[in-house]
């Protein structure tokens, strides 16, 4: 395969521009790691990695900075989305793979994906303007008026329903989500080999139960990549969220309160940082969604590289 | 008798919820575009595409300086970004094909995709924007490119793995050098694909918006330079949605329709044309 390399100098050269080129990208991840490291230098030799991520406070006034509230946030956003969309976007497979007859199959899945095409930045703004307004007017106070008297789970919805708050951004960002799930898990269901299937339905199995006895268990695997791709990409998103959860650095046992996330805090207050520990302490929380989503990722990519390599001969 | 009644009711509200699942993820597109449709067409008229902004708060004025810049960043990215991945992709596809070294930059590649675009900001404002002290275009443009290599990049690997070995074998046999073969062979045959991969690439970054926050920043006037600050779309309708004008909103609204209908209409046609070429 490295036939001509020696013999021609043009090649030699074509070659190793590739190689350049190819190499760019660990160069570039690389390069984002210890960039960020570098920036946040100060605010770790101030705040430490223990103290900052439990430390509440959040004060650009008094200096003192820690992550735990907009952790938090990050956190009951990513989970509450992922808990929405999951359902239903194991459903959008199932419909697709099993149940939809073939001419519907194609324009479905494309439809689905291009909930994906569309730019975050739509999300936000249909988020503000439509669904915050309907959240407060209809959803919110209904879900105040039947689970919030629910004993225990009532905690979840107290507080006076604004609509800008932690339960209105997961519903946006698990619509976000949804299209990648569905796709990972589209694709594992289809892996799953017809001869198997109709061995089943031989036996007098039922459509759900080869569903759920014979594809689930086989695609289980690329399932759970899929769901943990979704959520690298839950943790990460930024402008669907900024715009509807209020940057208000809080921990709040109601969903219907305003609070911040990792990515929100960076988009509101980048620019605004005035002071260097103010900026270093914003890299110091991009430090650790890189690092956080980094992990997710490379866990999710490991899943679906086995799921491949276990079905696909 | 009745076992098997319950297996066939149980089978059917499966079904049933499944279906339902699909229907709630059609709603939300159709909610979502209807909504832009609605509010992003009364504020489609020529003034938006011919004229610059008014002062905050007065009616009238257009986006002029934000399509333009928009084409701007988006261009130098795509400027920046394509030769990168598509000579990297040649190289994990033809120089490095089989390697260790290809299938370990590809997963890297895979995970840079989605790794936070607010991240990249950030991480160009540290190299580009810092160092300099003002915001600036390039930087924007940079940090688009940075997301668009890896999709490029592993579109062309995949593309071109997709050209016959036997193909190159033929071009070998003639006497060729590998370069020759891979630009006047696999290039030729793997063309359509690696096209259309730029193109969803471009839809891709042409719709970020946190990662042009902190480096192209905006700028309510005309420029084409790109040693300043330059306004995009993104980043105008993400400060005028959250102002306090109703006209801003008005603006922000068509603005959003004028992305949406571009994005959707070039990732629809990407998909048509893998479709039409590899059947899938």
């Amino acid at each position: 395969m490295t036939r001509g390399l020696k013999k021609n100098p043009v090649d030699f050269l074509f070659g190793t521009l590739t190689g350049i080129a190819s190499l760019s990208v660990v160069v570039l991840i690389g390069g984002i790691f210890f960039a960020l490291l570098i920036e946040s230098i100060p605010a770790i030799e101030r705040f430490g990695i223990i103290r900052f991520i439990t430390t509440v406070d959040w004060d650009p006034v008094a200096e003192v900075f820690g992550a735990a509230s907009t952790l938090y946030g990050t956190a009951v956003t990513t989970v509450l989305s992922l808990l929405f969309a999951i359902p239903v976007a194991i459903g959008i497979a199932i419909f697709i793979t099993e149940i939809a007859p073939s001419f519907l199959k194609g324009p479905i899945g494309t439809a689905i994906e291009l909930l994906a095409a569309i730019p975050s930045i739509i999300y936000g703004m249909w988020g503000l303007f439509t669904l915050a307004p309907i959240m407060e007017e209809y959803i919110e106070p209904f879900l105040q008026g039947s689970l919030g008297r629910v004993p225990l789970l009532g905690i979840l919805f107290q507080g006076t329903p604004m609509g800008i708050d932690l339960f209105t951004a997961s519903v946006i960002l698990s619509i976000m989500i949804i299209p990648f799930t569905a796709s990972v898990a589209r694709d594992s269901f289809n892996l799953t080999p017809s001869i198997v299937k109709e061995s089943a339905y031989a036996v007098g199995a039922t459509k759900w139960e080869v569903v759920k006895d014979v594809v689930l268990p086989y695609s289980k695997l690329g399932v759970f990549g899929g769901v943990v791709l979704s959520l690298g990409r839950a943790l990460g998103e930024t402008m669907a969220v900024a715009f509807v959860l209020g940057n208000n650095h809080q921990i709040t046992s109601s969903l219907f309160d305003a609070a911040a996330t990792i990515t929100v805090s960076l988009a509101n207050e980048f620019t605004e940082a005035d002071t260097d520990i103010y900026l270093s302490s914003l890299y110091y929380l991009a430090l650790l969604l890189f690092v956080m989503s980094f992990i997710t990722l490379a866990i999710a990519k490991l899943f679906l590289l086995r799921a491949e390599r276990r079905y696909s001969r | 008798m009745n076992v098997e009644r319950r297996r066939k009711i149980m089978s059917s509200v499966a079904l049933l919820l499944s279906s339902l699942a699909a229907l709630i993820g059609l709603f939300w597109l159709v909610f979502i575009l209807a909504d832009v449709l609605i509010n992003g067409i009364k504020g489609i008229n020529l003034s938006l595409f011919l004229e610059d902004p008014a002062p905050p708060g007065m009616e009238g004025g257009g986006l002029r300086n934000a399509f333009v810049g928009q084409l701007l960043i988006t261009g130098m990215a795509t400027v920046i970004g394509v030769p990168l991945g598509v000579l990297g992709g040649t190289f994990l596809a033809e120089y490095a094909r089989g390697r260790t070294i290809s299938r370990i930059i590809s997963i890297i590649s895979d995970i840079m995709v989605s790794v936070p675009s607010i991240v990249v900001g950030t991480f160009v404002y540290a190299i580009m924007v810092k160092p300099l002290g003002h915001f600036n275009g390039w930087a924007g443009a940079v940090a688009l490119a940075i997301i668009m290599i890896p999709v490029v990049l592993r579109t062309t690997e995949d593309m071109l793995s997709m050209v016959p070995w036997t193909l190159r074998e033929a071009a070998f046999a003639l006497g060729a050098p590998y370069y020759r073969v891979i630009i006047q062979v696999v290039y030729r045959g793997a063309a359509t694909g690696i096209l259309t991969g730029i193109l969803l690439s471009i839809a891709r970054v042409a719709g970020e918006t946190a990662p042009l926050l902190f480096t192209s920043f905006n700028n309510s006037f005309f420029s084409w330079n790109m040693n300043e600050p330059v306004a995009s779309l993104t980043v105008t309708i993400f400060q005028y949605a959250m102002g306090p004008y109703e006209s801003w909103h008005t603006q922000a609204w068509a603005a959003s329709l004028v992305i949406t209908l571009f994005i959707l209409f070039i990732t629809i046609l990407g998909r048509l044309i893998l479709k039409w070429r590899f059947g899938r």
